[in-house]
């Protein structure tokens, strides 16, 4: 446990030295203070059924800047270690590779996590500027922010595997943002193709079709399916991600 | 075998590296039974075999692509051999992986470190790594950093620092856990004459309380700092010896050189002497004729030159018997080896 804290430090100790970091909380920040506006604007032209919240998490601008976090925070992770000849020295010390596994994804994960710590605080700016006039529904904040950190975990752990399989970091972050949009599309087929299929099939779709899942929680429902859903493919896809790390170890 | 029972189950008790070294009751350090690695289809080392005591400092020798950072990878816990066996201080490469690596400074070609880093910090996480802590970690982190001559970089960054800055900070993360075995693959490459002989200096140092297993492409450097030389090339081990040894032991033959004034047939009565194969002229350098002589392995025929010259009054300006270093034994493996092939 030791060891994995050294790591988990040093790893996050490198997000924060590189610009990397920066760019995607500056990014975030831009964007979700666009989603922000664009839902205010809603609530200001007309009656509406959602709440801020809900309108703020359906916004383009955060759909359009969500998909760039995940490439951008793990596309380094282990790419770089392979491509600079550093994971050699990495494993001739006395570690494991789940450490050194965990520690790189948990790492993003944090980052990831501070990320929304804006998002978040103009919810709160809001309530405190217009001394409660616009009403941020307390249950559904807590939601979204729930779901949003499973589809990161999900997403990042999808980045880490990427990573580990190349040491280019530019095809590590295409193999991500690939996987996590065919994935997000897969959940928006529905809508383009509307009623026109059976119900069963659109169940079976709306179980991994991300919208559907933050229109849920956005609305303040907390629905434990998505949770399991994300958390169990996160933790299929570390598995894979230490199964390629330790593949050198592997007999033939 | 009680013995060795024992010293498990309290290595697995007793999680320091050091512990582990001291209680060891096993005399080699390095012990290589039939390793081989293959990687899709080509096999990089192949069968081979050898042993290294506690204390001897032996340089890995062969020309590039030879399996030298494939053998030392494998002894350093980073990948499994494909069949055989290795144990490095007592510890199986592939059951006892972790414990392998506590036994072990390695340090790997090219040095490879984190750019983003400086030099202490770096050096204080890989000292973490390796399990020190406090008031050692300090310690061990100055100490290295005084050995390795890199206190002065302590607080630049590793990406700014030139090749021999590099390769020092690498040795000194090697050293800083105070293992009994070194593996260091190429520690001289890229650095300058003055910090060649300074990493020369250290390693001779290091020696009776650490055992060394280096790689190298340069000859000079075995013959100055290593007790015993193994020869690999393609995979497998052509020679192994003390570097003296193997300079004598060559095939080919020694040569001598010659600077005569004088008359005479100078040829033939040269090729008269015992030992002697062929005499060729050189040129003529300023008045002075220049020979040299192939002669027998290990037979010196300077005497016998000296006493003819005496005889048939020429004059004799130089007399010089070159050994064949071990420079020459490489090429001869390396040549004979491409004609075979």
């Amino acid at each position: 446990m030791r060891i994995f804290w050294v790591l988990f430090k040093k790893e996050l100790r490198a997000f924060f030295v590189s610009p990397v970091a920066y760019i995607v909380l500056a990014l975030v920040m831009v964007l979700s203070g666009f989603s922000f506006r664009a839902a205010l604007s809603v609530l200001e032209s007309a009656p509406s059924e959602g709440s801020i919240v809900t309108w703020t998490f359906h916004a383009m601008w955060f759909w359009l800047s969500y998909f760039f976090i995940f490439p951008l925070l793990t596309m380094r992770l282990f790419a770089e270690e392979k491509k600079m000849g550093t994971l050699e020295t990495l494993f001739t010390a006395p570690v494991h590779a789940w450490q050194v596994v965990w520690s790189k994804y948990l790492a993003a994960v944090f980052v990831y996590c501070v990320l929304w710590i804006p998002s978040y605080l103009n919810f709160r700016f809001v309530d405190w500027i217009t001394v409660g006039q616009v009403e941020v529904p307390e249950g559904a904040l807590k939601g979204s922010y729930l779901i949003l950190l499973a589809m990161g975990l999900f997403n990042l752990a999808i980045g880490c595997f990427a990573s580990s399989l190349t040491s280019n970091q530019i095809i590590a972050a295409v193999i991500s943002f690939t996987i996590s949009l065919l994935h997000f599309l897969a959940g928006l087929f529905i809508m383009v193709v509307g009623r026109r299929v059976s119900e069963t099939f659109v169940d079976i779709i709306n179980y991994f079709a991300s919208m559907e899942h933050i229109r849920i929680f956005t609305s303040g429902l907390i629905d434990t399916r998505p949770l399991v859903y994300y958390t169990s493919f996160a933790l299929l896809f570390i598995a894979l991600t230490h199964q390629v790390v330790e593949f050198r170890r592997w007999r033939p | 075998m009680i013995s060795r029972v024992a010293f498990l189950r309290l290595g697995s008790l007793n999680d320091g590296p050091f512990v582990l070294f001291t209680l060891n009751t096993i005399s080699h350090m390095i012990e290589v039974q039939d390793l081989t690695k293959q990687y899709a289809g080509r096999t990089a080392v192949d069968h081979i075999s050898f042993k290294v005591e506690p204390g001897e400092i032996v340089g890995f020798l062969g020309p590039n692509g030879a399996g030298k950072s494939t053998t030392m990878r494998m002894l350093a816990g980073y990948m499994p051999p494909s069949s055989g066996r290795a144990s490095v201080n007592g510890h199986d490469v592939f059951q006892a992986s972790m414990d392998v690596r506590r036994s072990v400074g390695y340090m790997p070609e090219m040095a490879p470190l984190y750019t983003d880093m400086r030099v202490k910090e770096y050096l204080r996480f890989r000292a973490e790594l390796k399990g020190l802590s406090g008031k050692t970690l300090r310690q061990r982190v100055g100490d290295v950093m005084d050995q390795c001559a890199i206190s002065d970089v302590r607080r630049r960054l590793i990406g700014n620092l030139s090749k021999g800055y590099r390769q020092r900070v690498a040795l000194a993360d090697a050293l800083v856990h105070q293992p009994p075995l070194l593996i260091l693959d190429e520690p001289t490459n890229g650095l300058d004459p003055v910090q060649i002989r300074h990493v020369r200096e250290l390693l001779k140092n290091l020696g009776p309380k650490h055992t060394i297993l280096l790689s190298t492409h340069i000859l000079q450097e075995v013959e100055a700092i290593c007790d015993r030389v193994i020869m690999i090339h393609k995979g497998k081990i052509r020679a192994m010896d003390t570097p003296e040894n193997l300079t004598r032991k060559l095939r080919a033959a020694s040569i001598v050189q010659l600077e005569l004034q004088g008359k005479g047939d100078f040829i033939p009565l040269l090729e008269a002497l015992p030992g002697v194969r062929k005499a060729t002229e050189d040129g003529v350098q300023d008045g002075w004729i220049l020979f040299s002589l192939r002669v027998e392995a290990r037979h010196d025929a300077r005497e016998a030159i000296m006493d003819l010259c005496l005889r048939q009054k020429w004059k004799i300006r130089e007399l010089h018997w070159q050994l064949p270093s071990l420079e020459d034994v490489f090429v001869e493996l390396a040549t004979t080896e491409a004609a075979k092939a």
